[in-house]
């Protein structure tokens, strides 16, 4: 263990190569520092780390319920039944395409209102009445956006719905409890919710880039478009990953707005990945398979999160 | 790594700046200004929306409505029974409401005209009542009615206490978390801030299920554990989310391992020489420096915590539960009654949105100075 406990600290610096022994003194200090991480990291690593470890001896069971009182050893039966199981396979594939199909357009509307958003408040200046307005959604819960959709999109009493065929513009109503319905729409609204957010972002993103960059470009004759790509994205590449990673894990684990459509007893088209898990834990009795397929889906997904934050912190520090 | 007071000082600096572009660019600027009025309204028109629909009555929810709409005259020849469908009152309530005397039973088949007749109620008054319903029928539902065998306030009261709590506590753990961190210049260090790191990019979804298995060998307090008192199973349950949201975040321990990196060391070795101990230095001189840092962690998590769905939902008896998984009993209760609904889901944003409206310069401040961070 690397100890330089007498540097002056100036933000983040990994350990250095230089290994001087330690000192009584900087061992206290490591007692003192851990006697504070502890309280706080105890909660965190039972709750949050603890659990994945606890599910590894169930995932090689057929234990059905929380409390059940006979749980059979079946070895690796429940990582294979994703690919030969046909009854699992009905549920998880037309799951995994509504989430695929999700994640994707849901990743759009990060760049369709967040990057546009903030680009438009950096060329304009900041205002903050117009930041207020667009980060109100995100003090909508997941819930009520779901409710919302469905109050604006469902097909008799939508109001979005009524004022567009009012207005001439929709001749058909928009159904959001169709399968393409809740693909196209739901995007939208958890874009909506989530604007202000991702705007902050990129703002935050566009705010960091040295101004004399741009004051060049324009003085050198850039168009906008050659300074978006030349000056201002490439200085935003932190800002670019934060946004993935965000919108990825938090797509793929999209649930309070499906419950408010249903998702969990008559809708069977807002039936998404997580959904499905909730269901097989909760609700259907198969623990172990749901658990098994919960990490399926998600352990690729933690990796690719893990990833991009350590391309993030490379590029930024 | 910037700090925070930089990226506010950069904000207003460039808001100051943005004013002195030539008119050649007025045009453009004009342009976008109306282009963020029109996202503003797009922004704001589900929001009002919510709020005219909680007013609409689900017999009328097939028509347009952008005001709220006029209350439709009472027709005293409607059927007792279908009055109860298009209503969705409650006909015990109705009965009080209107003096029929309690042993009295009403028939499906009769018309609000014959039970005038029969008990003598004069007819301005069964009209009065049937037009306040027809109204305000969803916010009476609501704020005085049942779902799940919780009320409206209580659980608002419980959301508002969880919120609070959790808040409190995460803040001074991950101070404390912050502090043992600070400079990050050993790999123990590393190695924690980097396990703080994993909590970002592991899904809720992810840990729910082994999660509720490890509380239920702890606690004992789900369905086929019930504790005898059915307080401590209660308060075990509330506690089970207060432990979930004080576990800290990614945010929380990367906000504060930069606020207090960036606080000159020498001031708590000058604390030191005065003879303040580690506890005096944080509780007196480190606690006072961070308020930027705690103002960001808390605009950015009482929304989360307000809006908390799925532990409550899972971790909470119906009779004991928070505001949003009370919101979906409620909606589950009145599945058909959208007046219902939209009333609960108004309600259930409005106490933040005027927590919101109120400190919204903490917000904004905030959460650009947390955006940073992730």
């Amino acid at each position: 263990m690397q100890v330089a406990a007498t540097k002056p600290s100036s933000g983040i610096s990994l350990p250095g190569p230089s290994a001087p022994t330690i000192s009584a003194l900087s061992r206290r200090r490591i007692l003192e520092d851990w006697k504070y991480i502890l309280p706080q990291l105890f909660f965190f690593v039972v709750l949050n780390i603890v659990p994945l470890f606890v599910a590894i001896p169930i995932l090689l069971t057929d234990m059905s319920q929380f409390n059940d009182p006979q749980v059979n050893y079946v070895g690796l039966r429940n990582f294979t039944a994703l690919f030969t199981d046909r009854a699992v396979q009905a549920d998880y594939l037309p799951a995994f395409q509504r989430t695929i199909i999700f994640v994707a357009l849901n990743y759009t509307t990060v760049y369709i209102f967040g990057l546009s958003l903030a680009l438009l408040m950096y060329e304009v200046g900041f205002r903050g009445g117009f930041f207020t307005v667009i980060y109100l959604p995100l003090m909508v819960s997941g819930l009520a956006v779901g409710y919302m959709a469905s109050m604006l999109f469902a097909k008799e009493t939508g109001s979005a719905n009524l004022l567009l065929m009012k207005l001439g513009l929709l001749k058909e109503p928009i159904n959001i409890y169709t399968a393409t319905g809740t693909a196209l729409l739901l995007p939208l609204m958890v874009g909506w919710r989530y604007a202000g957010y991702n705007m902050a972002i990129f703002l935050s993103g566009l705010l960091s880039i040295p101004k004399e960059t741009i004051e060049s470009a324009v003085v050198d004759g850039a168009s906008y478009w050659q300074r978006l790509t030349r000056i201002y994205f490439p200085q935003m590449w932190p800002s670019f990953i934060l946004a993935t990673t965000m919108c990825l894990i938090g797509s793929w684990a999209v649930f309070d707005e499906l419950v408010a459509l249903g998702a969990l007893y008559v809708n069977p088209n807002a039936k998404f990945l997580s959904v499905l898990f909730f269901i097989y834990g909760f609700q259907v009795e198969r623990l172990s398979m749901g658990m098994t397929l919960a990490l399926e889906t998600f352990l690729p997904l933690v990796l690719v999160g893990v990833a991009l934050q350590r391309l993030q912190r490379r590029l930024q520090y | 790594m910037t700090s925070q007071v930089q990226t506010l000082e950069s904000l207003r600096a460039h808001r100051a700046s943005a004013w002195t572009l030539s008119r050649r660019k007025m045009a453009l600027r004009i342009f976008g200004l109306a282009v963020m009025i029109i996202y503003s309204v797009f922004t704001i028109f589900p929001f009002y929306i919510l709020f005219v629909r909680s007013f609409v009555a689900t017999a009328d929810a097939g028509e347009l409505h952008l005001w709220l709409p006029k209350a439709r005259p009472v027709d005293m020849n409607t059927e007792v029974g279908n009055l109860s469908v298009f209503y969705n009152l409650d006909l015990k309530e109705m009965k009080q409401a209107l003096g029929i005397p309690k042993g009295k039973v009403l028939r499906a088949r009769e018309t609000l005209a014959e039970v005038a007749k029969k008990y003598n109620i004069p007819e301005e008054r069964i009209r009065n009542y049937f037009e306040g319903f027809y109204l305000f029928n969803g916010w009476q539902t609501l704020l005085f009615g049942q779902a799940g065998g919780s009320n409206f306030w209580a659980a608002l009261l419980r959301t508002i206490i969880i919120a609070f709590i959790s808040l409190g506590i995460l803040i001074v753990l991950s101070i404390f978390t912050g502090y043992g961190l600070a400079g990050l210049r050993r790999r123990d260090q590393m190695y924690v801030y980097n396990l703080y790191l994993l909590q970002m990019v592991i899904p809720a979804m992810l840990i729910i299920l082994p999660q509720y298995q490890m509380f239920q060998w702890f606690f004992k307090l789900f369905p086929g554990y019930d504790v005898q008192n059915s307080f401590i199973r209660q308060a075990l349950q509330l506690l089970a989310v207060i432990l979930i949201n004080i576990k800290g975040t990614a945010l929380s321990t990367m906000i504060f391992v930069s606020a207090i990196s960036g606080i000159p060391r020498d001031l708590e070795e000058s604390a030191m020489l005065d003879g303040a101990g580690r506890w005096q230095y944080i509780r007196h001189i480190l606690f006072p420096l961070l308020k930027v840092p705690i103002v960001s962690l808390t605009v950015i998590q009482l929304p989360l915590f307000y809006n908390q769905f799925l532990e409550p939902y899972v971790y909470l008896d119906p009779a004991n539960t928070t505001l949003l998984p009370f919101i979906a009993n409620t909606a589950g209760q009145f599945s058909t009654n959208f007046q219902v609904i939209y009333s609960g889901v108004f309600a259930s944003i409005l106490p933040l949105l005027v927590v919101y409206l109120i400190f919204r310069r903490f917000f904004v401040e905030g959460v650009m100075a947390g955006a940073i961070k992730g």
